[in-house]
């Protein structure tokens, strides 16, 4: 779908300004009503979805040229989503896709950040965003096999940025103890390529497309059934964007929470130990909103004075993400006690590291997370808990910058510590 | 026509360089309105824009002032250099519209701090962009509310911030006219007044006096548009809340529901036979006295306003319309005790039993029910009724009167929306008015609503339903009404009202010499 | 001098230079200081109105209106500037319409309240009135004045009950205001069902607003639309009495905040024995002695819609709330009836006016303000009042909620000896006094008359230069009551 394709779809906007907050049913309050951090953090409304949606008609009539400044509104965005739910519980049209087109076109015109190019270099070139295919440090000494030389049931894919992150390793490591644990047949790729789908978000269209070609063959490849991931962004693009884009394979993508919780319904882990704390789950954006399954629709609009399909289109608006499975694994925990911020679900607050924002705007990203940290505290949580490495990078790192005592843990971790 | 480096340096010195912009397309993002501008006749002064163009112009640069004294500076700044300000909250309809060059916009996002909730007093202090849901949400908590703009809380809580101020619940809060208490207001010239206790004692809780009322110029039954400055903190009347600290909502976009109906709390939506019995019944609930929410909703809007997408809204609609009797209200009841709330439903039975009229069973359904009473308190879903059709979306406001003339110029106004449905060139949504109540039935405001597809046919037929309004308004002796702003519409409905234009226009030019506070929504002080 | 002209427009009957006529019309109550009109012209109609001040403006003749009877108590009816003619509209006294199914009532300038309230009372319907006016008071000259009115609940903004107006502005053009400007004349929508109710606007500004409070300094008004209630079938009133201020403040505010009630006010004992003296059979000091400190009446009432179960629930409703409160409601209070006490305090005072039987002169200094702030209020007036050698207790006290609570209107009344030029001056330095003090604690004057007037208005430059613009729009000339305000 190009941007032009957008057209129609743009045009529904009337600039309601409803992309720049939550649901307005769920605003329990002053504090805590924005969901878009882009235009909570700078206020200039080109900042919001629909701010945005206004400059995308621009591109199409071609009112402005890509400088610089266009383009660092266009990247000062986390790809979130959260315009976009806020938008489709009123309105049938879409916000996300028509902004991530605008920087396919960017890219496809030439006109991209250098800084997400070398992320998007590193993919072409080594398999991978980040290092190299090859490093798998966080798996050394686990006793595991790898899926290329061995095929197993389900094969773990821990994602570019858990083996880039040496803080993620944890998580990771607690994954395949859980599995195992629960006597699961699970491997993972020593040479693990990138899923490609933060690739997508930045504009780097083709790479992800080759990107997930080759993750596809990869997985094929190993034989397996199921793969599972404990990276929020992986588990959208695996399940999402390949279904999207019709290089899905025939592989189950599960996330882990959503197995985890299935190995404890069918018995086969059992969070025992007593765990006394007060902990916050933070939804993340790709597992819960944007994890919502693809649908798929080919058909045509009615002409008339009120937007209708052939055959009838469903939209996706955020709510059959995955939100309860990971809870239920939290409440499952004796002496967990599970409490809820403000923003959540469908309608959460944004870690602040998506879209290519942790790279291309730190400070921004850091305040996204700050704020994020601010609201689990104003729940009297001592723990924030989250389902992605990506969050989790953002947490700690925001944590660590603004002085906060709020501990941060991927919910593997958290159940690992219970068995 | 760029602004000078000198300028746009000085704008810069005032508001910080984070907070202004002249980029292209951030100001696109600006000029982007969503809307047909050749239906919006009277918020759109003709353009050069083709047909179907949703940009309005783009403004000289756009600034975000933090603070009364950045607004003060700004709109002095515009007045030193010969440019005009638009201001706005959050811009919806019109509120931003930029028409000629030269001008500023004046975003007031960064104002958006609630300032003072004061229960003994039942006021709330407020800058420009809090929103109606932000406010609500908070003063729920302490069993209060505030009236809220019908287009939705996602539009600013400020009873003066664009158009009407009228909402949901009118009928026992009142509206934006009237709940207007003291007003801190940077006029077009860059001085700034508080009106009222305000100027005299620092206090919010008058916007009157001494001797005669600021609030005359400020606002009328529509407000300026900006044409008479900028208004940058204003306080609100608040209202007793009989409900819950927050309501129980459960569930996911789009679909939440409360999973129960707060206690002493009704909703319910009646048809009437005819349009006369619903009007006896709304006459006879506003004496009474009642009522918490009078809204003669047509039923493709209740419709609209509980599915969650167009599809569904047809399938509902096809169905609901065969429930109804006629024309109709909803009407939600509350009460502060058990006894109030026995009394009130009684009378309401009463009422209706010798009306004529017939209760909607899904709304009788308490997960149906309870979900249109919250969207309805909160005033969520208002864009379904208008815009999630095709994005497009107009409609006349007959204005603000008694009930009788009102609903009968409204009626008027839906005979000529009917025969644009019959050449197909609107949404076929029944033509219904769409009336409500203000303070117990002392006010009444009607709507009528219409969505279409932007085609040149239909914008012909939009065109020519606005000038029917427009010579229907003027023969039927309803009052001004509310879509008649700009020189155009005033320069033909003054002459037929005390010649208030002539008034307006000396107003402006005696608090805006320099033309410097944009009018394309308002008047200009063009000599007589 | 004008008088010749004046004579053309409305006949020599309705023009009058004899010196006892003008010397009645230099002066009123107040401490305003004396200045003779040059004469006094009693218009007959609108159209005598306009063709008046169209006279004053192209001659520049200063206009004072007056709409009601003597006698006047605040100083705006007594010219500022030499050469004025008083414009006296006491005279016109159409009650034009009263429109039952609207809720509203239309009278000219000259009808009093008792008269519009037996025109009213005939249809079914009951005015939101102040407390107990005068029988000369002018109901549209209450309505102008944003004068408090007994029933918050009602009272959704300050300027309510007012609603619409006729009124020649100073330059001599006819205007209507809200939905009465038109389309259409008055007679016209009439036909086509409009009540001229809604006050806001035309359009883009409301210019009832400025009208009201100018003290006649932006033209002269000429009808005015009332905005009326329906009349209660049944009503039960209770009386509370109490030493606690802020106990009392706290009723008022849940008593008007869940519209429980209707008629609500605050009085101290001075003035309900000054209300109710001429009702009982023993003095005026006695009544003081045997009553609380202060005293609430309020009234709670049903209409036509099952009136016994809404006066039954709101009655134990309010029983709930003064127990919270910790008060106990009664219906006679040391002898009192609440309703005998309702019916005078909502009715035209009888004769003499209520303010002047005890001591023959009354000076009230009035303000609005917040219930907070009434405890330090009273005890700073109690205090000026004792530095002026009057004793607080013989000083009337009224509290007003207004505008659905939101403020209130706090008024001192001093009872004071006209005839005993000592105790005037002390009433006079007690005014000036406490205006400077009290405005500087908080009160505020939204109304201010007399001798502080200026001060009060120029307390508040912005508002006084903006007032000024407004008045150059709509009295270019200056000739309405000049030197009144901040004009």
């Amino acid at each position: 779908m190009a941007l032009a394709d957008c057209k129609r779809t743009m045009e529904m906007c009337c600039r309601c300004s409803c992309c720049k907050f939550i649901p307005l049913e769920r605003i329990e309050g002053y504090r805590y009503a924005d969901v878009c951090p882009s235009v909570a953090r700078y206020n200039l409304h080109a900042y919001s979805g629909g701010g945005r949606i206004g400059m995308a008609v621009g591109m199409l009539e071609h009112r402005f040229e890509y400088s610089d400044s266009f383009l660092k509104v266009l990247y000062d965005c986390q790809m979130c989503g959260g315009c976009d739910v806020s938008c489709k519980y009123m309105m049938d049209m879409e916000v996300l896709d028509p902004i991530n087109e605008m920087r396919i076109t960017c890219v496809e015109s030439g006109r991209s950040l250098p800084v997400l190019d070398r992320l998007r270099d590193n993919l072409r070139a080594k398999g991978v965003m980040v290092g190299t295919a090859a490093e798998n440090r966080w798996a050394e000494g686990l006793d595991v096999p790898d899926v290329e030389e061995k095929k197993t049931k389900v094969v773990y894919h821990a994602g570019c940025r858990t083996r880039a992150d040496q803080e993620q390793w944890n998580a990771a490591r607690a994954t395949l103890a859980l599995l195992k644990k629960a006597g699961v047949d699970v491997g993972i790729a020593r040479g693990e390529l990138c899923c490609g789908g933060r690739a997508y978000e930045m504009g780097y269209k083709e790479d992800f497309l080759k990107a997930a070609e080759r993750k596809t063959d990869q997985l094929k490849r190993s034989g397996a059934e199921v793969v599972v991931t404990g990276c929020a962004d992986c588990f959208q693009a695996l399940s999402v964007l390949y279904d999207r884009f019709g290089v899905k394979g025939g592989v189950e993508v599960l996330h882990t929470t959503e197995y985890f919780n299935r190995l404890i319904k069918e018995g086969k882990i059992r969070p025992s130990k007593r765990l006394e704390v007060k902990v916050v789950y933070h939804d993340p954006c790709h597992l819960g909103r944007l994890g919502e399954p693809y649908i798929h629709w080919d058909g045509r609009e009615i002409p008339g004075h009120i937007r209708l399909f052939d055959p009838p289109k469903e939209l996706r608006r955020g709510g059959r993400g995955v939100y309860d499975p990971p809870r239920e694994i939290l409440t499952s925990i004796p002496g967990v006690k599970l409490l809820e911020m403000g923003r959540r679900r469908e309608y959460a607050w944004c870690c602040g590291a998506g879209g290519g924002v942790a790279e291309s705007n730190p400070d921004f990203a850091a305040w996204t997370a700050n704020e994020r940290i601010e609201e689990a505290f104003s729940t009297g949580a001592e723990a924030l808990v989250t389902a992605c490495p990506g969050c989790e990078r953002a947490f700690r790192s925001s944590a660590r910058k603004h002085g906060s005592s709020m501990k941060v843990f991927d919910i593997a971790e958290v159940l690992g510590k219970a068995i | 026509m760029a602004l000078e480096k000198g300028v746009y340096r000085a704008f810069e010195d005032i508001v910080g360089p984070d907070n202004i912009s002249e980029e292209p397309a951030i100001l696109d993002a600006y000029a982007w309105t969503g809307i047909v501008l050749k239906a919006r006749k009277s918020l759109a002064p003709d353009t050069n824009e083709d047909e179907c163009g949703r940009f309005a112009l783009r403004c000289e640069a756009v600034v975000l002032p933090g603070r009364t004294e950045e607004v003060q500076a700004t709109v002095r700044l515009c007045n030193n250099h010969g440019l005009k300000f638009k201001a706005f909250s959050t811009g919806w309809i019109g509120g931003n519209m930029v028409w000629e060059p030269g001008v500023i916009q004046i975003d007031l996002r960064r104002m958006n701090r609630i300032l003072e909730i004061n229960e003994k007093n039942m006021y709330a202090v407020i800058e420009p962009y809090v929103i109606g849901a932000q406010l609500q949400a908070e003063l729920m908590k302490i069993g209060l509310n505030c009236n809220i703009t019908g287009g939705g809380s996602q539009t600013s809580a400020l009873p003066i911030a664009a158009h009407w101020g009228t909402g949901h619940t009118a009928h026992s809060t009142s509206n934006g006219e009237r709940s207007l208490l003291a007003l801190e207001w940077v006029t077009p010239q860059g001085d700034v007044v508080r009106t009222g206790s305000l100027g005299s004692t620092g206090e919010w809780f008058c916007g009157d006096g001494p001797g005669p009322s600021l609030r005359g110029v400020v606002r009328g039954s529509i407000t300026p548009f900006s044409g008479m400055g900028v208004y940058t903190k204003a306080a609100t009347k608040i209202y007793h809340w009989p409900g819950p600290a927050t309501f129980p909502i459960e569930g996911a976009s789009p679909s939440y529901r409360p999973s129960e109906i707060p206690p002493r709390f009704i909703i319910r939506y009646f048809s009437f036979p005819t349009m006369e019995s619903r009007a006896e019944a709304m006459r006879q609930i506003s004496e009474s006295e009642i009522a918490f929410e009078l809204m003669g909703f047509p039923i493709a809007m209740i419709a609209s306003n509980m599915a969650t997408s167009n599809q569904e809204e047809r399938e509902l609609f096809a169905r609901l319309s065969k429930e109804v009797k006629g024309p109709g209200f909803i009407v939600i009841i509350n009460g502060s005790s058990d006894r109030e709330f026995a009394y009130r439903t009684k009378v309401l039975k009463a009422i209706i039993d010798s009306t004529g009229g017939t209760s909607l069973p899904a709304m009788e359904d308490p997960a149906i029910g309870g979900a249109q009473m919250w969207r309805f308190i909160r005033i969520t879903a208002s864009i379904r009724e208008t815009f999630r059709a095709t994005g497009d979306h107009s409609g006349v406001f007959p204005g603000h009167n008694e009930f009788v003339p009102v609903v009968r110029l409204a009626r008027d106004i839906a005979k000529v929306k009917r025969e644009l449905q019959k050449k197909d060139l609107i949404l076929d949504d029944g033509a219904e008015a769409f009336p409500w109540t203000e303070e117990y039935g002392n006010l009444a405001h009607a709507e009528v609503l219409y969505r279409f597809s932007a085609n040149p046919a239909s914008l012909d037929g939009v065109k020519h339903l606005n000038e029917e309004s427009v010579k229907l308004a003027v023969n039927e002796r309803a009052g001004v009404p509310f879509f008649v702003t700009g020189d155009e519409l005033h320069d033909i409905f003054g002459p037929a009202a005390s010649n208030y234009h002539v008034w307006l226009r000396r107003i402006k030019k005696a608090f805006d010499p320099n033309g410097a506070a944009d009018s394309g929504s308002y008047i200009t002080a063009r000599d007589e | 001098m004008i008088y010749d002209e004046l004579v053309g427009i409305v006949g020599a009957r309705h023009v009058a230079q004899a010196p006892e006529v003008l010397e009645a019309y230099s002066k009123d109550m107040s401490f305003s200081h004396p200045v003779m009109p040059d004469c006094v012209v009693r218009p007959r109609n609108a159209r005598d109105v306009q063709k008046i001040v169209q006279l004053a403006c192209e001659t520049r003749t200063p206009l004072t209106p007056v709409s009601s009877g003597s006698p006047h108590f605040r100083g705006d009816t007594v010219p500022e500037a030499g050469g004025a003619v008083v414009i006296d509209l006491s005279g016109m006294k159409k009650i034009i319409r009263v429109d039952r199914p609207n809720r509203v009532a239309m009278c000219e300038p000259g009808v009093t309240f008792a008269e519009l309230i037996a025109a009213t009372d005939a249809e079914g319907l009951r005015l939101n009135a102040p407390l107990a006016p005068r029988q000369s008071k002018s109901v549209v000259g209450s309505l102008l004045e944003r004068e408090p009115v007994l029933i918050p609940r009602y009272h959704w903004d300050i300027s309510d009950p007012l609603a619409c107006v006729e009124i020649v502005f100073g330059t001599g053009d006819v205007f209507r205001t809200g939905s009465a400007a038109g389309p259409g004349t008055i007679e016209e929508q009439w036909r086509a069902g409009s009540a001229q109710r809604a006050s806001s606007g035309p359009s883009q500004a409301s210019f009832h607003r400025i009208i009201q409070g100018a003290q006649g300094t932006m033209g002269v008004v000429t009808w005015a639309s009332v905005a009326c209630e329906v009349r209660p079938r049944i009503e039960e009133s209770f009386l509370v009495g109490s030493r606690d201020l802020e106990r009392m403040t706290e009723l008022l505010h849940w008593l008007v905040k869940l519209r429980l009630v209707n008629e609500c006010l605050l009085l101290n004992r001075a003035n309900v024995a000054a209300l109710l003296a001429e009702k009982w059979p023993d003095s005026c000091l006695e009544a003081k002695e045997s009553l609380p400190p202060w005293v609430l009446l309020f009234c709670t009432a049903g209409y036509d819609y099952l009136p016994e179960e809404r006066l039954d629930y709101q009655i134990k409703d309010i029983r709930d709330v003064c127990r919270r409160v910790g008060v106990d409601p009664v219906p006679v209070l040391s002898g009192i009836p609440a309703s005998l006490f309702l019916d005078v305090v909502r009715r035209p005072s009888a004769e003499p006016y209520w303010k002047l039987r005890e001591r023959g002169g009354c000076h009230d200094i009035f303000f609005l303000t917040v219930y907070d702030k009434l405890p330090g209020l009273m005890e700073l007036m109690a205090g000026l009042a004792g530095d002026a050698g009057y004793a607080a207790t013989e000083m009337g006290v009224y509290l007003q909620p207004i505008v659905q609570g939101t403020s209130c209107h706090c008024e001192f009344n001093i009872y004071y000896d006209l005839r005993d030029a000592v105790e005037s001056e002390r009433v006079r330095e007690l005014d000036r006094k406490a205006m400077g003090k009290l405005a500087a604690a908080g009160a505020f004057f939204s109304r201010p008359y007399g001798e502080s007037a200026r001060t009060m208005m120029n307390r508040d430059a912005a508002t006084a230069r903006a007032l000024t613009k407004i008045k150059a729009v709509f009295d270019p000339n200056n000739i309405m009551n000049p030197g009144k305000l901040c004009f």
